[in-house]
C-alpha cells in the first residue's frame, strides 16, 4: 500500500516532467554542441588524433556516450538529489508526514517505500534517457560503430572500436550500472531529509554537497580523499564502453557504491525511526 | 460511563522544549463510548497532547497507554485501534478523495465502504476530483472520512470544525453522535472553542498553559465558575476583608463576587462584620459556560502572574 500510494504520488507530481524538460533541454544543446563543433572542427576534412579521427568517427553512438557522460556524472545525481532530498522533508514541510504515520505502518515501511519509489523511478528515468540520446543519435546523425580514444572522457586508454550490435548491447549493460550509481546520491539526500524540515533546504544542501565532492574527486591535489567520497567512483560504468571490460575493477567500484548507499540508507533509516515529529 | 474500560489513560503527563514546558502534570482517561474534549487557547498543550498520542513524540515525563500501549514505542500497533485526525488537514493536492481513501488506510476500503464514508462527510459528488480543489471544509471532511476507514476504537480529532460552515458544525455534531451511537466508539476532541465542542462531549478537559484547569462535565464547569455578587456598603474594604480570606475575589464598581464553592454565607458575613462592611444583598450568580470558560483562564492567569518556564 505505501508503495503505491508512493509511486502515485510521484506519477501525479510535477518533478518527472520538469526533469525530462531539462533533460530534452540538455539533449538539444548536446546535439547544437556536437553539430557545430563537428561543422567547424571537421568540415575542412581535418584529422585530429583524439577527438575526431574522421567524419565518421562522429556518429549517433558517440553522441550518445558523450551525452550520458555529462549526464550521469552532473544532471542526473543532481536528479536523484532532488528526488531524495524532497522524500521527508517534502512531507514534513507540506504537513502530511503525520498523516502517513498515522496509519499502522511503520516508519521502517515508510522510509523503505519512499527508497524504492525514488529509486525505481530513478532507473526508469536512466532508461528512458539512454533510450531518448541512442534515439537522438540515430535520427539526428545516425548510428554507425563506436569509436573512443583516450581523452578527457577517461573512457579508454587506447584508441579502441565497438561494432554497433556490441555498442549497443554495451548501452544496456550501463543502464543498470548507471542507476546502481544513482543510489548513492539518492541516499545521501534522503538521508539529508530526514533531518530537515524544509525540502527546499534538504535538496539545496545535497546538491550542494553533491557538486562539492564532484569537484574534489576531480581535483588531483585531493587524491589521497578519493577513497572515501563515492563521488570518485561515480563514473565506474564507463568501463563497459571498453573493448575488454575491466570486470573486476567494476565490481569492486559497483561493491563500494553500494556499501556507500547502504550506508547513508542505514543512518538515514536510523535517523528517522528515533526521530521526533513537531 | 464510568465502568467503563479506559481506552486512554494519562498520568503526570509532562513535556518540555529547551526549559519551557508545553504539558505538565497533566492526568486524563477517555473511556469508551466516552466523548472527550480537550479545549484551551492556542499555546495551551492541546497539539503537543495530541502528538504524544500519536507517538510522535515522547513525553518528557509521566505515562500514556492507548490500550495499554505505550503510542512511542508501539505506534504501529497503537494505530490500528485509533486514527487520529490533525489540523490543519494536510493531504495530497494531486490525488483525489477516493484514492486517499484507498491508498492511506491500512487495510483498503471497498469500494461500497468508500463510498459510504464519502456519502457520510458529504463529499460524494467530488469523490474523483483532486484534492487541490478542495476548501479547508472538505479536506477536513476528507480528513474526517480517512479517519473513519475502518472505524476505529478510538477516534482523535483536531479542530475537527476549522473550516466548517455553522451548518456543517451541527451536522458534524450530530453524526458524531450517531457514530458513537452506532458504534460506541470514544472521541477525543481537541478545540480552541468551547462552542465547539461543548454540545457534544460528555467531559471537558481545559488546558492552560499545559495545565489542566478544569476536568469535568458541563455542568461542573458552570457550577465551579458560580459565584456570591455580594452588594455591600464599601467594595473596597469589602475586597481588602475577603480577599485574606478567600481566593479569587473580583470585584466591579457595585459588588464584590466570591467564588460560590469555596465561601459560605456566614463565614463571608463574618469577614465583613470584621472589617466593618455592611451586607446589603447577596445573591448566586451562575455563568454562561462560555463566560465560566472564559472566567476559569481568567483566573488561572491572575494566579500564575509569571509565566515560569520551568517550575
Amino acid at each position: 500500500m505505501s508503495l503505491s500510494l508512493e509511486a502515485l504520488k510521484l506519477r501525479r507530481s510535477r518533478r518527472p516532467w520538469v526533469v525530462l524538460a531539462a533533460l530534452v533541454l540538455y539533449v538539444i544543446l548536446m546535439l547544437f554542441g556536437f553539430a557545430t563543433y563537428a561543422e567547424t572542427e571537421t568540415g575542412g576534412n581535418v584529422e585530429f588524433r583524439y577527438t575526431f579521427e574522421n567524419e565518421s568517427y562522429f556518429n549517433g553512438l558517440t553522441f550518445a556516450v558523450y551525452a550520458f557522460y555529462f549526464a550521469a556524472l552532473l544532471l542526473l545525481p543532481v536528479f536523484a538529489s532532488t528526488e531524495g532530498g524532497v522524500q521527508i522533508a517534502g512531507e514534513r514541510s507540506a504537513g502530511t508526514l503525520p498523516l502517513l504515520l498515522s496509519r499502522p505502518v511503520s516508519r521502517q515501511r515508510v522510509f523503505l517505500s519512499k527508497f524504492a519509489v525514488a529509486g525505481a523511478s530513478l532507473a526508469m528515468g536512466v532508461g528512458l534517457f539512454l533510450v531518448l540520446v541512442l534515439g537522438v543519435g540515430l535520427v539526428f546523425v545516425g548510428w554507425g560503430e563506436l569509436r573512443l580514444y583516450p581523452g578527457v572522457l577517461q573512457m579508454t586508454d587506447r584508441p579502441q572500436s565497438l561494432s554497433q550490435a556490441e555498442a549497443l548491447v554495451r548501452f544496456l549493460w550501463v543502464w543498470p550500472a548507471a542507476s546502481l550509481a544513482m543510489l548513492a546520491p539518492l541516499t545521501l539526500s534522503l538521508l539529508i531529509s530526514t533531518w530537515s524540515r524544509s525540502a527546499v533546504n534538504a535538496v539545496g544542501l545535497s546538491v550542494s554537497i553533491y557538486l562539492v565532492l564532484s569537484v574534489i574527486s576531480e581535483i588531483h591535489f585531493f587524491r589521497e580523499l578519493r577513497p572515501f567520497l563515492f563521488t570518485s567512483t561515480l563514473g565506474y560504468w564507463r568501463g563497459l564502453f571498453r573493448e575488454d571490460i575491466p570486470w573486476s575493477q567494476i565490481f569492486r567500484e559497483a561493491s563500494r557504491l553500494l556499501a556507500f548507499s547502504a550506508a547513508f540508507l542505514g543512518v538515514g533509516l536510523w535517523r528517522f525511526r528515533r526521530q521526533e515529529e513537531r | 460511563m464510568s465502568e467503563a474500560p479506559a481506552l486512554l489513560t494519562i498520568e503526570a503527563l509532562g513535556r518540555r522544549y529547551g526549559a519551557r514546558w508545553a504539558l505538565r502534570e497533566l492526568d486524563l482517561e477517555v473511556r469508551r463510548g466516552e466523548i472527550v474534549a480537550l479545549v484551551g487557547p492556542n499555546g495551551s498543550g492541546k497539539t503537543t497532547l495530541l502528538r504524544i498520542l500519536a507517538g510522535f513524540q515522547r513525553p518528557t515525563e509521566g505515562t500514556v497507554r492507548l490500550f495499554g500501549k505505550d503510542p512511542w514505542l508501539d505506534r504501529v500497533s497503537v494505530m490500528e485501534q485509533a486514527r487520529f485526525a490533525f489540523a490543519p488537514p494536510a493531504l495530497y493536492p494531486g490525488l483525489t478523495a477516493n484514492e486517499h481513501l484507498t491508498l492511506l488506510p491500512s487495510t483498503p476500503a471497498s469500494p461500497r465502504e468508500r463510498d459510504r464514508v464519502l456519502e457520510w462527510v458529504g463529499l460524494s459528488e467530488r469523490a474523483h476530483e483532486a484534492v487541490r480543489n478542495f476548501s479547508l471544509g472538505m479536506r477536513q471532511r476528507l480528513s474526517l472520512a480517512l479517519a473513519l476507514i475502518p472505524v476505529p476504537d478510538l477516534l482523535v480529532l483536531d479542530e475537527p470544525a476549522d473550516g466548517l460552515d455553522p451548518l456543517a458544525v451541527i451536522e458534524l455534531r450530530e453524526r458524531l453522535l450517531e457514530l458513537r451511537q452506532e458504534t460506541s466508539l470514544s472521541i477525543l476532541l481537541s478545540s480552541h472553542l468551547l462552542a465547539d465542542v461543548e454540545q457534544v462531549a460528555d467531559r471537558i478537559c481545559i488546558l492552560h498553559e499545559g495545565h489542566a484547569v478544569f476536568t469535568g462535565n458541563t455542568e461542573e464547569l458552570e457550577t465551579e465558575s458560580q459565584e456570591w455578587r455580594l452588594v455591600v456598603s464599601d467594595v473596597a474594604a469589602a475586597w481588602d476583608a475577603l480577599s485574606s480570606h478567600f481566593p479569587l475575589v473580583r470585584q466591579d464598581s457595585d459588588a464584590v463576587y466570591v467564588p460560590w464553592e469555596r465561601s459560605e454565607p456566614p463565614l463571608v458575613r463574618e469577614a465583613l462584620e470584621a472589617a466593618g462592611v455592611r451586607l446589603l444583598e447577596f445573591h448566586r450568580v451562575k455563568p454562561t459556560l462560555e463566560a465560566a470558560f472564559l472566567k476559569l483562564l481568567r483566573q488561572r492567569l491572575d494566579s500564575t502572574p509569571t509565566l515560569s518556564p520551568d517550575r
